[in-house]
């Protein structure tokens, strides 16, 4: 998991000197094919069975064969010698965020695809998250736990998985990512995550990724976190990884001696980001429109700038008008409109952009315009679902 | 604002302990009262409507603290809900929110259109409800309260996996936003319910 409380672990290191994991250290524990020999491990697998078969079966999976196959193509690449027994499901949730379970199979949610830049970036993810089912994180920790505690049993921390199945209500209303909570019981220490980063990087490095990028993830995630916070006026407070532990900083030194280790001078890299961008071409104002309707503006202002650095568009410009009339603070109407009347210039404008061009025109009085961008946008959008309204403001 | 299924239940634990002190001479807890066949007011009085059969209004304690909105159901909040916006001023929220929580849900403006109104909506449903995708099935000019008001058909997937369906009939009248909402699984519940909301809508007026 990317987020995933590492308060509770870090207590397993305590004392341990924070020494950087080198990824050429990093060899896998597992061969291809693995599975599970002691009593516990085939235990918690078999729960794992049962959750895999409610997730794979959820409403919230995204069913499309071009995505499914990338990602399946891209664990299939960077997944060691699991790769071809890992799964991946990728859900509708407006967050970003991955997690690998115990069993080998991973969930991707929606919202990652949207911050990822490029491949090298979603690859440097799922082969973090690959890290960890390599390097066997999850039933060494779940060990660790119990020897602790010895006060929860599987079936008792994966109730909600029989519940959620059941149809009972646990008082959870994110039942899916109630599976996560669930992981967060398996929580990874500081020197995990350190062995997941690293043993990722290397994997990155194998299949001609520039390691470097597994670096940028993380400034990406904290700049949005922190822009986020910064404009509700408080601290960035998500329980992240970075939140518990004081090392922040050092985990970004580490990550990019990691990269500098692992880059062969000379060695052609390849971010592969027009594959990306063209694989994630027609769901991404799917995913912009889930992120700006949360309506958290210092996130999503920070993510379409971001993106913007590869380029406007009229899609971008059009996002960023959403954020503002969301917002709606005075003077917002017009910043809206300011964007809006931006994306309509370019050749990529969503009709939406003109519908609410035109909205904001009518509000001005200049009724002959907005009529004529009302116009623009049925033709744009013949079946729009509020045509009927449209055209009764057209007059 | 009911909407939410989840949060819903969450007040709804939390309502408990608070309901044996309300008096209203009944034994037991209950954070819901019986509407009466017959006009009721709803919301903070400005509008009254009749329903057509006994409905279970969910009290306003802790949880539903807007006062102009009200909210009722037949078969429980995770299955069905009617919500009633009573002449909600300018400036003001449908749902309680902290002002540092990061995703909000925005404040509702007198000079709102129904695409903005609708818009409002679907941030609730996002926001507050965890709707991970809501599409629109109509949005069209609809008299309401003898105003120029709107219908808004819509659904939404919950990320309880359920997919529920909804209608809300609207208007802004005077600068205040009068609203009735239905909010159903989309399978059965919505469709079973549909007649008595609308019956509902018919009945509305608006006092004085």
């Amino acid at each position: 998991m990317l987020f995933g409380g590492a308060a509770a672990a870090a207590s397993l290191h305590t004392g341990v000197a924070d020494a950087r994991i080198r990824p050429e250290d990093m060899v896998p524990l597992i061969g291809p094919g693995f599975r599970p020999t002691e009593k516990d491990e085939m235990g918690l697998w078999k729960e794992m069975d049962r959750a895999e078969e409610e997730i794979s079966g959820s409403n919230l999976v995204i069913q499309d064969p071009k995505l499914e196959g990338y990602l399946k193509n891209i664990i299939g690449t960077v997944g060691g010698p699991a790769a071809h027994d890992f799964r991946i499901y990728l859900v509708r949730i407006p967050d970003f965020n991955a997690m690998m379970f115990p069993s080998g199979f991973a969930v991707v949610f929606s919202g990652l695809l949207l911050r990822m830049r490029n491949e090298a970036q979603l690859a440097g993810v799922i082969a973090h998250e690959s890290g960890h089912f390599l390097r066997r994180h999850m039933i060494r920790s779940w060990r660790d736990m119990r020897r602790k505690t010895d006060l929860l049993a599987i079936g008792s921390m994966l109730a909600g998985i029989g519940g959620a199945g059941a149809g009972v209500y646990l008082g959870d209303y994110v039942q899916l990512a109630q599976l996560g909570t669930i992981l967060s019981l398996l929580q990874y220490s500081r020197g995990m995550e350190a062995e997941a980063d690293a043993m990722g990087a290397r994997l990155m490095e194998r299949n001609d990724y520039p390691p470097i990028e597994m670096a940028n993830i993380w400034e990406q995630l904290i700049g949005e976190e922190t822009a986020s916070a910064r404009y509700r006026g408080k601290r960035r407070r998500r329980g992240s990884l970075f939140d518990t532990h004081p090392s922040e900083g050092s985990r970004m030194v580490d990550l990019r001696a990691d990269a500098q280790e692992l880059t062969v001078a000379g060695k052609a890299y390849d971010s592969r980001r027009q594959r990306y961008l063209s694989t994630i071409a027609e769901i991404r104002p799917t995913l912009l429109d889930d992120q700006v309707k949360l309506n958290d503006p210092g996130a999503s202002q920070y993510l379409i700038e971001t993106l913007a650095q590869d380029g406007w568009n009229g899609l971008l410009r059009f996002c960023e008008g959403e954020v503002w009339r969301l917002r709606n603070r005075p003077g917002d109407a017009l910043r809206a409109d300011q964007s809006y009347a931006a994306a309509i210039a370019y050749p990529d404008a969503p009709a939406d952009a003109w519908r609410w061009h035109g909205i904001a025109l009518m509000k001005q009085g200049r009724a002959a315009e907005a009529k004529a961008a009302f116009a623009r946008y049925l033709t744009m959008k013949p079946d729009a679902t509020d045509a009927a309204w449209v055209r009764q403001m057209m007059g | 604002m009911k909407l939410l299924t989840g949060l819903a239940l969450l007040g709804t634990t939390a309502a408990l302990s608070a309901c044996g002190s309300l008096g209203t001479g009944e034994y037991g807890y209950s954070d819901y009262g019986l509407v009466h066949v017959t006009r009721v007011n709803v919301g903070d009085g400005q509008m009254s409507v009749v329903a057509p059969r006994p409905y279970n209004r969910h009290r306003r304690i802790l949880f539903s603290d807007v006062r102009d909105v009200e909210d009722w159901t037949l078969n429980g909040p995770i299955l069905d809900g009617i919500s009633f916006v009573s002449g909600m001023n300018n400036n003001r929220e449908l749902i309680r929110q902290r002002r540092t929580a990061d995703q909000q849900v925005p404040r509702f403006r007198s000079d709102m259109t129904p695409p903005e109104i609708t818009a409002m909506l679907e941030s609730l449903y996002r926001v507050k409800g965890g709707a991970v995708d809501l599409k629109t099935l109509s949005l069209q000019p609809r008299p309401f309260l003898g105003a120029n008001g709107f219908q808004w058909d819509y659904e939404h997937l919950d990320q309880d996996e359920l997919w529920r369906r909804g209608r809300a009939v609207g208007a802004v009248i005077d600068g205040k936003l009068y609203m009735i909402l239905l909010d159903a699984a989309r399978s059965h519940y919505y469709d079973a319910e549909l007649p008595d909301f609308e019956a509902i809508v018919a009945s509305a007026q608006r006092r004085g």
